[in-house]
């Protein structure tokens, strides 16, 4: 079955309707709400299936073989919140949607003005989501932080382009760049590390995903950071010969290591985590700046693209888990393991494999990345990154400690619902890493 | 069954399985499991004995990406050390018996013989390495859930620092078959077509990236400093697959890769890595010479003797090599019945130090003779397994390199004098005042057998070893220089 460029693009747009509309009624039907949004995301997964890459080019938007790519990765982002939306709240239920529809126009963006538009297409919504997520004065605060921090994210994007566009006279590829041009290109990359959470522009990170609901801080650390990922690899391919990417490995590397440093010493578990998302996006930026610096390969892409998968399953797994277990610190997770053992043993998964520990998805997409790197003679890089995932496994292993070896010490709420969200997510880790051939012959991987 | 070696390492993982499910009658299952592993392993060795060549055993897959396929390997030395992985396995099941612990235990135990096969059968490096960091995962949680009172900072180091070498040793894989792809076109990890000429320059980092890797699990000193918690804390099973198996895979690590990958660089790492060899045998046997907790002994008594195999397999010389190897199998059944002991003390008396025993040679006479057979073993005298593997070590470095002979002799006599002081305040000094020795009851039946069987392998190899050494013979062949 072929489908029509751009249908995922339109279900979604379809999904924010049916919210919208169904938000008119008294009193919406909460599992109509629910399912609107579970079917457009999961239909725009399997849309992106049947589109064929490279069918529908126009100086606008595209579809080739990444938004393909990306399209499962934002619908794999995205599903689990999906499945948390509180079906009496249609507004959060249309605002999801909306952030989704913009990424994957991000995805399918083929030229510079386009790529700001999705940026602030999946941004706003954003901020309004994670602001309504909790009744609190501190989300708000997060909320107004991250307004900003995007704020001053798209102003970048604008200078930059403005600088660029004086420079070449043209809003896509270009190849010719004087020093202003080069400068403009900075600024425009400086927007998409911004987003990503890079050292140093990540200060409003933590606040952001320790105050929003965790399952929203899942959502931004795996749909949204996919988008930002794909965000700065279309910069690297529409300015060609900007001079930033040879430095992306440098700030990825930075980003890394002083990510984890940084988990070390936090109590409050969704905290921890956004540190260990800056981590991993360190990670990922070593990995785009290798692919870019090597000759932009399909492999690099696919390197990139298994990590994000991993990652989806990982990130969304460790934070439903906090949303199951109503956990806040890690105080409270000491001896719960016996309590939930089967959401525990899950989260233990996952925690491995977010250490990079074989036989997981988690150790082959740190591999796979890595490898890049070594690839692209980045050594210091390939080793900078290492030494994050080794620092890393401190609080992993840590947070396994006190799961299954330490004493219950502090009361905590007993467990929510949800287990099933976390079980899911640790098998599909487990099955990237007994069986990563699956994801990587969708990548075509060399032989 | 025409995959042999597949069986292998899958057997026990099944076993895992069926004990994670069996919930409180996981022992039979661990039981039967383990004697089949025994039984598959010594079926294997006779299929390769009965090619008088001791020919390796190959299975291959198709490749699946970047030219990682399934490929595993058995020649004599693999089989050697799988042969010990599985009879300890055994005895480790045996000796935990009456333990009241869940299934968790015996799958871990399980799942830790498998992930070990699966390392000592991996051709391919990628498969290789997946295996060599899963034997970490099952050990992780034996120290942490099984072991005694500071077991979880026990386990948490243990996993940071082996972790720590690998991740160097990874690195220096990926470079390796980087290199083989940009030379050659072929994306291959196979460690019988991988050609580490293809670095260029970048051999000697990529050579230390590996022996860093190796050394850490070995433990060769400075990098031993996570063994001592990690043998102390663990439950005696867990300390008897430690020190009998998981310090094994560093020395397979250079005999396999390290050592036929750098043949030229290895031999002029000769002083660095023989200084430190050596240099780990008396540091060891000083540090055990100043532990009053008996346990910790034994633990710092496995660096010393670590230290030895790898004297004998870095001379590369043909009574080195053989030695040395032969060696790896001596130190895993002293050590692990040394180790059961102390266990088996402890289970009754919740103590292991030295001054808390005295006079239990009249209290226990089994298990004051076994002890004193171990540690005669252990300390090398002729007659028994360690002499051989200690003489011909020690030969071997004497022609390589007579400086190191000469450590390891200061080694040797260290040994007897922090091993016999030990034996005599446990068995034979008065009890003192603080003394538990009227808690440890004697050896039952099962614990006899099993010290039995251990230390009947000990006389035989100490009295006819020829059919050890012509077994690991043929694998070393190659890397005689």
């Amino acid at each position: 079955m072929i489908m029509m460029p751009l249908a995922s693009q339109a279900v979604l747009a379809t999904g924010v309707i049916g919210t919208l509309s169904l938000g008119l009624m008294r009193r919406p039907p909460a599992l109509a709400l629910r399912a609107v949004a579970f079917i457009a995301v999961s239909c725009a997964m399997l849309f992106a299936t049947w589109t064929p890459a490279d069918a529908f080019v126009s100086p606008i938007l595209l579809c080739d073989s990444k938004t393909i790519g990306w399209l499962y990765l934002i619908g794999l982002g995205s599903l689990p919140l999906a499945l948390w939306l509180d079906g009496r709240d249609d507004v959060s239920s249309a605002l999801f949607l909306g952030a989704t529809l913009g990424m994957s126009l991000l995805a399918a963006a083929a030229n510079l003005p386009m790529l700001f538009i999705a940026l602030e297409f999946m941004s706003l919504p954003a901020y309004l989501l994670v602001a309504r997520s909790r009744n609190s004065g501190r989300t708000l605060e997060a909320a107004i932080k991250y307004f900003f921090a995007g704020g001053v994210a798209g102003a970048l994007f604008m200078l930059g382009l403005a600088m660029y566009y004086a420079d070449t006279h043209s809003l896509s590829a270009s190849i010719v760049l004087s020093p202003l041009g080069q400068a403009g290109a900075t600024l425009m990359a400086a927007a998409a590390l911004f987003k990503l959470g890079a050292f140093p522009l990540n200060w409003w990170l933590p606040d952001v995903y320790d105050a929003a609901a965790p399952e929203v801080s899942g959502y931004l650390s795996t749909a949204m950071k996919s988008a930002a990922v794909l965000f700065l690899m279309r910069l690297c391919e529409l300015a060609p010969e900007a001079r930033f990417a040879a430095y992306l490995p440098a700030v990825g590397a930075l980003t890394a290591v002083t990510g984890s440093i940084m988990a070390l010493r936090q109590e409050r578990l969704q905290r921890l985590f956004a540190y260990s998302s800056i981590a991993n996006a360190g990670l990922l930026i070593i990995g785009v700046g290798a692919w870019a610096l090597s000759g932009r390969s399909a492999e690099g892409v696919s390197s990139i693209l298994f990590f994000l998968g991993a990652y989806a399953f990982m990130s969304n797994g460790t934070f439903a888990f906090i949303k199951y277990s109503g956990l806040e610190t890690r105080a409270q997770l000491k001896g719960r393991g016996a309590a939930m053992p089967a959401a525990a043993a899950a989260f233990t998964i996952l925690l491995f494999s977010l250490g990079g520990i074989p036989p997981t998805g988690g150790f082959i997409a740190k591999l796979l990345l890595l490898w890049r790197a070594v690839d692209a003679s980045l050594a210091w890089p390939a080793a900078l990154g290492a030494l994050s995932a080794l620092i890393s496994l401190a609080y992993y292993l840590g947070m396994t400690r006190e799961l299954w070896f330490d004493g219950v010490e502090t009361p905590a709420p007993p467990p929510g619902r949800g287990a099933p969200i976390v079980i899911a997510c640790a098998v599909g880790v487990v099955l990237l890493g007994a069986a990563p051939w699956l994801m990587a012959s969708l990548g075509g991987l060399p032989k | 069954m025409n995959m042999p070696l597949t069986m292998l390492w899958t057997l026990p993982l099944l076993g895992a399985a069926v004990c994670a499910l069996l919930g409180s009658r996981a022992k039979y299952a661990a039981l039967v499991f383990s004697a089949a592993f025994v039984g598959a392993t010594g079926m294997v060795c006779w299929l390769q004995s009965s090619d008088a060549a001791l020919s390796a055993l190959n299975e291959a897959g198709p490749s699946l990406a970047y030219g990682i396929s399934y490929r595993l390997y058995a020649d004599s030395l693999s089989m050697g050390l799988i042969g010990l992985t599985a009879f300890l396995t055994l005895v480790c099941v045996v000796a935990s018996w009456e333990l009241d612990v869940s299934a968790g235990y015996w799958a871990c135990f399980m799942a830790l013989a498998s992930a070990l096969t699966g390392v000592f059968l991996a051709r391919d490096l990628f498969f290789f390495y997946v295996f060599w960091e899963a034997t970490l995962i099952p050990m992780f949680f034996i120290i942490g859930l099984w072991g005694s009172s500071n077991r979880m900072h026990a386990a948490v180091k243990f996993f940071l620092f082996t972790f720590s070498g690998s991740v160097f040793m990874l690195l220096a894989l990926l470079a390796l078959v980087s290199a083989h792809h940009r030379a050659t076109g072929v994306w291959t990890w196979d460690l019988a077509v991988l050609d580490a000429s293809t670095l260029g320059a970048a051999a000697p980092l990529v050579f230390w990236g590996l022996v860093l890797g190796f050394a850490v699990k070995i433990p060769m000193i400075p990098l031993h400093t996570w063994l001592p918690d990690a043998h102390t804390e663990a439950p005696a099973a867990g300390s008897v697959m430690l020190a009998g198996v998981m310090l094994k895979m560093g020395v397979y690590g250079l005999l396999r890769i390290a050592l036929p990958l750098f043949p030229v660089i290895s031999w002029e790492a000769l002083p660095v890595l023989g200084v430190l060899a050596g240099a780990s045998t008396i540091y060891g046997a000083l540090c055990a010479m100043a532990q009053t907790d008996l346990k910790r002994m034994i633990a710092y008594s496995s660096i010393a003797h670590l230290g030895f195999c790898l004297l004998g397999v870095l001379s590369r010389t043909s009574q080195g090599l053989v030695g040395g190897t032969l060696q790896l199998v001596n130190h895993g059944l002293t050590t692990g019945a040394l180790f059961l002991m102390v266990g088996f003390m402890y289970e009754r008396s919740h103590k292991r130090g030295l001054s808390d025993f005295g006079d239990l040679a009249s209290r226990a006479p089994y298990l004051a003779f076994f002890f004193g057979f171990s540690t005669l073993a252990s300390i090398g005298l002729p007659g028994l397994n360690g002499f051989v593997g200690e003489f011909m070590a020690l030969s071997g470095a004497l022609a390589a390199l007579p400086i190191l002979a000469f450590m390891g002799v200061l080694g040797v006599t260290l040994a007897a004098a922090y091993a016999l002081p030990a034996f005599q305040a446990v068995f034979w000094a008065p009890a003192g005042p603080g003394s538990v020795s009227e808690k440890v009851t004697d050896l039952n039946l099962r614990e006899r057998a099993l010290l039995w069987t251990l230390s009947g392998l000990m006389l035989w190899i100490g009295l006819a070893p020829k059919p050890w050494l012509a077994w690991f013979e043929p694998a070393l062949r190659g890397l005689v220089r």
